[in-house]
């Protein structure tokens, strides 16, 4: 028998109404960076969570070192060196970097030799040591709610360092990060591995595991599909076995047909609430049947582009034509009759009223027309009727069909309901904010037909995407934004991943 | 309906027809046990003591009658006093569903009362037909200019209408308290001069049967104001736009609406409930100002919306049984000898219980959950004595749909199940 660091055995847990691990045995050994790839609800992190202590399992055993353990919380993961990162971090924001650290575990000392309080200065000390000592550069004086999220998620990685942590746990560590920053966090994880630590990396992005890990687990539905050698395991295998049937990782785009300039956006300005330009002087247009995508790091004002052109923002400066008319200081509304469709990046709080029903939802920019209002009265027949058809359309899987409040549908289905609408209103612009973002590979297949689809129906597409893949799988167009200034406009054909990466990082022409 | 009966109370606590009904209708029953359990302590016998609230309220006939007076009077009476509160609970709902929380509710009361007051009630030989429809329209224009001052201060200066309303209910207080005192004071009971019988939004003194009754229009205008306000929200687009507003402030705005404007009609909306119900009871159920006092009833109002879970109709229920204990305090207090602050005491015990509601759907929950569980478990230890078949898979889906609780890992946990079997 092999020598593992960590051994879980026919785990199951069950939750109520649902089996989450059903016979899930893995062995991971020490000093190997371990993957586990699922699609979204296959059971990664709860089988993790195990690990961790935060759940038991109701059957199956788990050993560490060899040892047979059974831990009641957390602390007694923690006791046995192991640490995890979240993926919503768990850090108090108006406290400092050390102070996060060292929560729970402080280094106390004895002011005057007699009243005993915590020893910040010896907390500072040891982790800027500590960070220097695995490459986080971080401040520990600086307040978390200042720093960046790749910094919070430094601080998490300390935070296990700090408390000895030889397994190291990572809960969809790039999620929330931008592409430079994912290099750098692997790098990270390969130094902590060259130290001698092992991590379990949950993704359920199938280039980051080909990239760093040894072994990789697939869990599908609950269950384990297979351990897999990354060396040896081809990426249509592994994407195949995690959605459990056929997927296609490549686009087939046909030849684009462009027709007349459906957006011109002139020399546009936006200021944030601060009065500071977020987005500066930019002019580019969309023809029909033209997918222009701009990209970016987050934060480079390309959401306020979007917002802008949908009217969400104001533009302070500059002017924004739909079909050749100035459509710069009308309303939202008044936009988007005139032919704007938006699934906007926020879809929990922004895309959906996830407390009405799903019928309403479908049926939120549809509403103030006919024959779904008629002077200010509400038709409900037919807003259900709509929504009837547009569920079967689109396969939106809901409890209660019409009726289901959307707060208890799954993320896809909810972006589904988000796609369906917008999409339906056969808009001659329809703007994509971080269409795929957090959704797995088979749904991500669906959205890209539908904006493939969309764009050969003679709609202009507004693309906005931090994956850079996406982009570059989609763009017709793609123009590069860094710092609120359009750096490069270039036909996709023209540009190469690596020039796109290289203006993205606000790299000129040499 | 079979996992009703199934289900039993927790069923019904977590039902989505049913919830928020069975919910309120134990708030009461709690409530009954527990004041029953207050009184018996003080030595008193619960069941006559409920039956005093209803005596005092007309719902029951009491054992002898006054000169003029009888059960009918009473009920009269009773509805006076109801009136306003549906009205006040309908201005608090309709500012809930827009997200707004309207605590001035007793400031525009006690300002459109006041304004109807002295622009009609001290007007001598006016015309009923036309005084009380005036008194109607003052007060609805008092009260809808009030709040929608809230909303004003809300969308240009970004005031918290929690604090302005605030602020606003002390200087109405007090401004109507200083011109009460100096202008229109009745020197013997310190508060102001009553109004004309014509303006009055009651007929008093009515024979009805033998008796004289106070007979209240209000109620007329409040059983209205509950229809108008759920025709507003379950038909309308504008009653769409302003639930929406309230519940995602920031996909309304995406979908185009007006969320100022909403946020100003409905403050003006709410103001207008508040002004009617201002009217009703300061021109039908009081007939005189305390100067400086703001009507506890707008404070009530949002326990009673809370009560009848923010629905118009809903709040007609939780109106009356609240109001029961209120107006028939006195009667109570008389004739067993309880101080009648106990009725105070029994609306708070009543309230608190509605708002333990959510614990209250939670502990449903997980009673289901937990029968769910067994039976999973139960099919799981067979499957593993069968040995490892295909069938264990098809029990669990069955032990899943025996499940109400709609919880969302569930729902993606049967969608992909589905998902699998069309492939």
């Amino acid at each position: 028998m092999e020598e593992y660091i960590v051994e879980m055995r026919h785990i199951t847990k069950r939750f109520p109404g649902i089996i989450a691990n059903d016979d899930v045995s893995i062995g991971i050994r020490k000093g190997e960076v371990f993957a586990l790839l699922g699609e979204n609800g296959a059971g990664k992190s709860t089988l993790m969570s195990m690990l961790f202590g935060m759940y038991t399992p109701d059957l199956g055993e788990i050993y560490v070192k060899g040892e047979k353990v059974e831990f009641r919380s957390s602390n007694d993961a923690t006791a046995r060196n192991i640490g995890m990162v979240h993926q919503h971090f768990k850090l108090v924001d108006n406290y400092t970097i050390a102070e996060n650290i060292v929560l729970g575990v402080e280094p106390m000392t004895r002011r005057l030799g007699i009243f005993p309080s915590v020893d910040m200065k010896r907390a500072n000390r040891e982790i800027a040591q500590l960070s220097k000592e695995y490459g986080l550069e971080v401040n520990p004086t600086e307040l978390i709610q200042d720093v960046q999220v790749s910094v919070r998620q430094r601080v998490e990685i300390l935070k296990m360092l700090y408390r000895k942590a030889e397994i190291m746990i990572f809960d969809e560590p790039t999620a929330v990060l931008t592409p430079s920053e994912i290099d750098f966090l692997l790098r990270i994880i390969d130094g902590l591995r060259k130290a001698g630590k092992t991590i379990i990396l949950i993704t359920h992005k199938i280039e980051e595991i080909k990239q760093i890990a040894d072994r990789c687990a697939i869990l599908c539905r609950g269950r384990l599909v297979d351990i897999l050698d990354v060396q040896t395991a081809s990426v249509q295998e592994m994407a195949n076995m995690m959605v459990g049937r056929e997927v296609s990782l490549t686009r087939v785009k046909s030849e684009p047909h462009f027709g007349k300039n459906v957006l011109e956006v002139q020399n546009l300005t936006v200021l944030n609430e601060h009065r500071f330009p977020v987005v500066k002087n930019v002019s580019f247009s969309i023809r029909s049947g033209e997918i222009f995508a701009i990209a970016g790091v987050s934060g480079n004002g390309q959401t306020q582009i979007a917002d802008a052109v949908a009217g969400l923002e104001v533009a302070s400066e500059g002017a924004i034509l739909l079909n050749g008319k100035q459509i710069t200081h009308d309303s939202i509304r008044s936009r988007a009759q005139a032919g704007i469709s938006y699934i906007p990046e926020d879809r929990q709080s922004t895309g959906l009223v996830l407390d009405f029903a799903l019928s309403d939802n479908l049926a939120l920019r549809q509403y103030p027309k006919k024959p779904y209002s008629d002077h200010g009265i509400l038709n409900f027949g037919r807003i259900r009727e709509n929504a009837v058809t547009l569920i079967d359309r689109y396969d939106i899987r809901s409890g209660q069909g019409p009726k289901t409040i959307v707060r208890s549908m799954s993320g896809g289905n909810m972006q589904k309901v988000i796609v369906a609408r917008e999409i339906e209103e056969h808009s001659d612009l329809i703007i994509f904010v971080q269409p795929t973002r957090g959704m797995d590979i088979g749904a991500i297949e669906n959205i890209h037909r539908y904006i493939l689809d969309e764009r050969d129906r003679g709609a202009a597409i507004l693309l906005i995407s931090l994956e850079l893949g996406e982009v570059m799988d989609l763009a017709d167009t793609i123009g590069v934004i860094f710092s609120g200034e359009m750096l490069k406009i270039a036909p996709a054909r023209e540009m190469t991943r690596y020039e796109v990466g290289r203006y993205m990082m606000g790299v000129k022409e040499a | 309906m079979k996992e009703k009966k199934k289900g039993g109370l927790a069923g019904l606590l977590i039902s989505d027809r049913w919830s928020n009904v069975t919910v309120s209708v134990l708030a009461v029953i709690l409530m009954l046990l527990t004041s029953s359990l207050i009184l018996l302590m003080m030595g008193k016998n619960p069941a006559v003591a409920f039956r005093s609230f209803l005596q005092g309220c007309g719902f029951w006939p009491k054992a002898n009658y006054g000169g003029g007076s009888g059960m009918l009077s009473d009920l009269f009476d009773y509805l006076n006093i109801l009136s306003p509160m549906m009205l006040a609970a309908l201005s608090f709902i309709v500012a809930f569903k827009t997200g707004l929380f309207n605590i001035g509710i007793s400031g525009q009361m006690l300002l459109s009362g006041f304004l109807a007051t002295i622009m009609v009630g001290y007007l001598k030989d006016l015309s009923p037909w036309i005084a009380k429809p005036l008194v109607i329209l003052i007060g609805a224009a008092a009260g809808g200019l009030a709040g929608a001052l809230i909303g004003f201060l809300k969308y240009r200066f970004n005031i918290h209408e929690v604090v302005s309303t605030i602020m606003v209910n002390y200087i109405i207080s007090y401004t109507t308290g200083f011109f009460i005192n100096t202008r229109y004071v009745d020197m013997l009971t310190r508060s102001s001069r009553v109004c004309s019988p014509a303006s009055r939004l009651t007929w008093t003194k009515v024979p009805v049967g033998g008796i004289s009754c106070n007979i209240p229009l209000g109620i007329v205008i409040a059983l209205l104001a509950v229809f108008v306000v759920k025709f507003i929200f379950d038909k309308t687009v504008f009653g769409f736009e302003l639930k929406a507003v309230g519940t995602s402030r920031k996909c309304a705005r995406y979908i185009g609406v007006n969320v100022q404007k909403s946020i100003i009609l409905s403050m003006a909306f709410s103001g207008i409930f508040a002004g009617l119900a201002g009217v009703t009871y300061y021109l039908g159920y009081t007939n005189t100002i305390v100067p400086k006092t703001l009507p506890g009833m707008g404070y009530d109002s949002i326990a009673v919306a809370l009560l009848g879970n923010s629905s118009p109709v809903g709040s007609i229920f939780a109106s009356i049984v609240v109001t029961i204990f209120q107006s028939g305090a006195n009667y109570m207090s008389s004739s067993i000898g309880v101080a009648k602050e106990i009725a105070s005491l029994i609306t708070g015990i009543l309230l608190l219980y509605a708002a333990c509601g959510e614990y209250m759907k939670e502990l449903g929950r997980r009673r289901i959950e937990k029968a769910v569980d067994r039976e999973i478990a139960r099919m799981q230890e067979a499957r593993i004595k069968e040995g490892p078949d295909i069938s264990g898979r098809g029990a669990f889906r069955q032990a899943e749909n025996a499940s109400a609780a709609g919880r969302r890992e569930q729902e993606e946990r049967k969608d992909q199940k589905e998902g699998g079997e069309d492939r």
